[in-house]
């Protein structure tokens, strides 16, 4: 049986805050002092391939964002993200965004989160929406630690379209009358591999992009 | 299964010395009639497999238990009467202290100490009769001859009873020597004599994974006879005696120490506390007139369960640390790579539960181990970071200011390994700089610099009274490095220089054996402790509330006590008693020991 589903990229369409954003913070709250800066500094390496913009820098830009938690304990990392959901992420969910869910919901559509987030941050929010699928990435681990990689399959806008076809054909699912939520030029790979296509606060040139394509535009 | 209490044959009888003493208590069952358990061909020959119970051992059975006024104690003797109904008595050795005599001392724990908490909760005001039916309490001296009773007295006393459990010790790592060896060897020494008197000469002794000593590496659960952790062959009674006689040389607390500290290092010893209860495991090897089950415990900790979550009680071990880390100290002085022996109470209360229930069916191994190293090793480094997150948090939650919320609680401490202790931590520069802070600050008024303009402008006395309180807290600061400096050095052998991991294969296997459902009561679950979750929610919120207040010189919560009037009134609503502050007698003796252990 064929199901209909709808893909939610969570940066801009459910939360305000990036990777990037959630990346520096755990940086900064290493545990010694000159850690954090060191750390931080390391994230921020990875900001101008970020502004750059992910269809011209691919994988590159969200692997560096992660690369500065190298050698993180699995414990801190874990408790930090509990503390970041708890602080920044569970009570700014976008109102526009939280909405879609819930109609999606209504409409019996599969919920699927995507996200270029790591786990320990998605997982808690899919479980706040009520969402059915998470896809993000995951810090790779050794011996308790973050190794500062990300497993692969790597999870960034410019991957979306060709993951959410795999998962359409893994999951049974009718692509052409499922929805995609994207709020950044580079979701516009998702939002064009899918029939029912949808800017949720969009960035100036996926407004653009919205507008020759004639997509819906929805703003908080 | 069911005669669980007539143990089988083979793995039965390990206690060497059962064959010698008590072992005819019981028998053994040739004739398969009261036969509790199934044989299994193995590769290695024939292995009997059976159930023992628990609650079967204890059943019926008369016990004498010291020290249930301690930590594990009190949290040991709820246990047995929350979960074993059928022990017939328990007679508690208790001394009486500051005017109260040992029965008010005991009503008063029962009454109103939280380790009682599930008792009062199940039985409401009931508990009183419970405790009149089953506990009988008698006031002894333990560092007297035979416990200070007469010999009649002490028949009397031990006649019908079936074990003798031995909790009472003196925990302090550096206390007055004579004081150690009157209540850690004197004091075992007397009770064993009571054990001896008792018709099966049963003995469980109360001891510490520390006695190991200065050793690294596996500790295994055996003791040789005379010698001590360095190999060096040794006469425990000789050893005592020449220990004590020294110590009557001594002029001063210190010289006496000194000397004993001297003595205990020479054979291998850290610390007082482990040398005297090291002797005491020696002395009580070699005697034959009593069956001695020595149970080792690692580092009493907050209880996972029982009597509730985060239960602690005084200022034990790792409170100390755990407020070190609290503070804006950045650097902790551990090995990372060293493992944090810590076993939740409950789990030693369990455990011990297994222990006596095997020594009274004589099947007890001579020594357990209890720790958590040997199954679910903590290392210092996720302790420490685990610690810093917990603390923070806690920060957050209890919102002590801006200043303390978002700078000192989110200074975490690292351990530092293989840099050199005393520079990296620099305590007495420390203490200089906050010695001279303070006295350039005594006496220093705005009001003398400033123009009065000036002064007035900026609101000179209120910066006045800033500047005063900060003063202050530079002589607490100067105070509490002392404090930490010293507490650090006896620390030390036990976050710096040993590196022990203790097995625990005797406890497991008895844990094992277990039935499904009292091992879920009873069996060692160190294996299902997941240490974030333990220092996250347990251990740092629980020592917030039990211990760290005591360092700082404050209270402790109280439990109301257990309600005089109508029964129907609590149990109806199966309210539990609410905490209140503590009653002034209490309150002024744990102030007390705090102050002693700041000063």
């Amino acid at each position: 049986m064929t199901q209909t589903a709808a893909f939610f990229r969570v940066e801009g369409t459910l939360t305000e805050r990036t990777a990037l954003a959630a990346a520096a913070w755990l940086a900064s709250n290493a545990q010694g002092l000159g850690e954090r800066f060191a750390r931080l500094g390391n994230v921020a390496i990875a900001a101008p391939f970020r502004l750059a913009g992910e269809l011209q820098t691919g994988a590159a830009a969200t692997r560096m964002t992660w690369m500065g938690l190298r050698g993180m304990s699995e414990d801190r990392l874990v408790l930090l993200c509990e503390e970041y959901f708890e602080k920044y992420v569970k009570d700014d969910v976008l109102e526009v965004g939280a909405e879609l869910v819930k109609q999606a919901k209504k409409q019996g559509r599969r919920v699927v989160l995507i996200s270029d987030n790591v786990d320990l941050l998605i997982a808690p929010l899919a479980e706040q929406l009520g969402a059915d699928d998470v896809v993000c990435n995951r810090l790779e681990m050794r011996k308790h630690k973050a190794t500062g990689r990300l497993e692969d399959p790597v999870i960034g806008g410019n991957v979306a379209g060709q993951w959410a076809r795999a998962f359409a054909a893994e999951h049974g699912i009718d692509l052409g009358d499922s929805w995609a939520y994207g709020a950044s030029a580079a979701d516009s790979l998702l939002l064009s591999a899918i029939g029912q296509p949808c800017v949720v606060n969009p960035d100036r040139q996926l407004r653009r992009l919205a507008k020759d394509h004639d997509w819906p535009v929805v703003e908080k | 299964m069911k005669n669980g209490h007539s143990h089988s044959n083979g793995k039965a009888v390990k206690n060497g010395k059962n064959g010698a003493n008590g072992a005819g208590h019981h028998g053994t069952n040739g004739s398969g009639g009261g036969h509790d358990g199934f044989v299994l061909p193995t590769t290695t020959g024939i292995r009997t497999i059976h159930t023992p119970s628990v609650r079967e051992a204890f059943a019926g059975k008369h016990l004498l238990v010291t020290g249930v006024t301690g930590f594990l104690g009190k949290v040991w003797l709820g246990m047995l009467l929350d979960h074993v109904e059928d022990v017939r008595k328990v007679t508690v050795v208790i001394r009486g202290k500051k005017g109260e005599d040992a029965t008010a001392r005991f009503s008063r724990i029962v009454e109103r100490n939280p380790a009682f908490r599930p008792l009062r909760d199940k039985y409401g005001p009931g508990l009183r009769q419970l405790v009149a039916d089953k506990i009988r309490v008698v006031e002894a001296k333990l560092t007297a001859p035979m416990c200070g009773l007469s010999c009649e007295e002490a028949r009397a006393l031990t006649s019908d009873v079936d074990c003798v459990v031995h909790f009472a010790g003196l925990t302090d790592f550096e206390p007055e020597p004579q004081q150690a060896i009157d209540a850690n060897i004197h004091g075992a020494r007397h009770v064993a004599d009571l054990a001896a008197l008792t018709p099966t000469k049963r003995y469980v002794h109360v001891s510490t994974t520390f006695v190991a000593g200065m050793r690294q590496g596996a500790i295994e659960e055996k003791l040789e006879r005379g010698v001590s952790p360095t190999g060096i062959r040794f006469d425990p009674e000789a050893e005592l005696r020449e220990l004590e006689l020294g110590l009557t040389q001594g002029s001063s607390k210190k010289e006496r120490l000194d000397y004993a500290m001297g003595r205990a290092r020479a054979l291998g010893w850290p610390n007082v506390y482990t040398y005297t209860k090291a002797l005491s495991e020696h002395l009580l090897e070699g005697r034959t007139d009593v069956v001695t089950t020595t149970f080792r415990p690692a580092i009493v900790e907050c209880a996972r369960s029982y009597p509730f979550q985060g239960w602690n009680e005084g200022i034990n071990t790792s409170g100390p640390l755990v407020w070190l880390l609290s503070t804006a100290f950045q650097r902790f002085p551990a090995k990372a790579s060293l493992c944090f022996d810590i076993v939740p109470v409950d789990t030693v209360a369990r455990s011990m539960m297994v222990v006596v229930a095997a020594a009274l069916r004589d099947e007890a191994e001579s020594i357990y181990q209890c720790a958590s190293g040997d199954l679910n090793p903590l290392f210092f480094e996720r302790a420490t970071d685990l610690c810093s997150i917990a603390l923070r948090r806690l920060a957050e939650k209890k919102d002590e200011g801006w200043f303390e919320t978002n700078v000192i609680a989110r200074l975490d401490a690292q351990c530092l390994d293989d840099v050199d202790r005393e520079q990296i931590l620099g305590f007495r520069r420390m203490r200089e700089a906050a010695r001279a802070t303070r006295n350039f600050l005594k006496d220093f008024e705005l009001s003398r610099v400033l123009p009065p303009v000036v002064y007035e402008k900026v609101d000179g006395e209120k910066m006045e009274e800033k500047i005063r309180s900060f003063s202050m807290k530079c002589r607490t600061t100067d105070r509490k490095l002392g404090t930490v400096d010293e507490m650090l050095r006896q620390y030390r052998p036990f976050i710096w220089d040993h590196d022990y991991r203790f097995r625990t294969g005797h406890l497991k296997a008895a844990s094992e054996r277990l039935s499904e459902e009292e091992r879920a009561l009873f069996g060692f679950d160190v294996e299902d402790i997941c240490w974030r979750q333990y220092w996250m929610h347990v251990q740092v919120p629980g020592l917030d509330t039990w211990c760290l207040p005591l360092l700082r010189g404050e209270k402790v919560p109280e439990d109301e006590p257990l309600a005089l009037g109508e029964p129907e009134e609590v149990s109806a609503d199966g309210v539990r008693a609410k905490r209140s502050a503590a009653d002034p007698a209490d309150s002024a003796e744990t102030s007390e020991r705090a102050m002693r252990a700041t000063a």
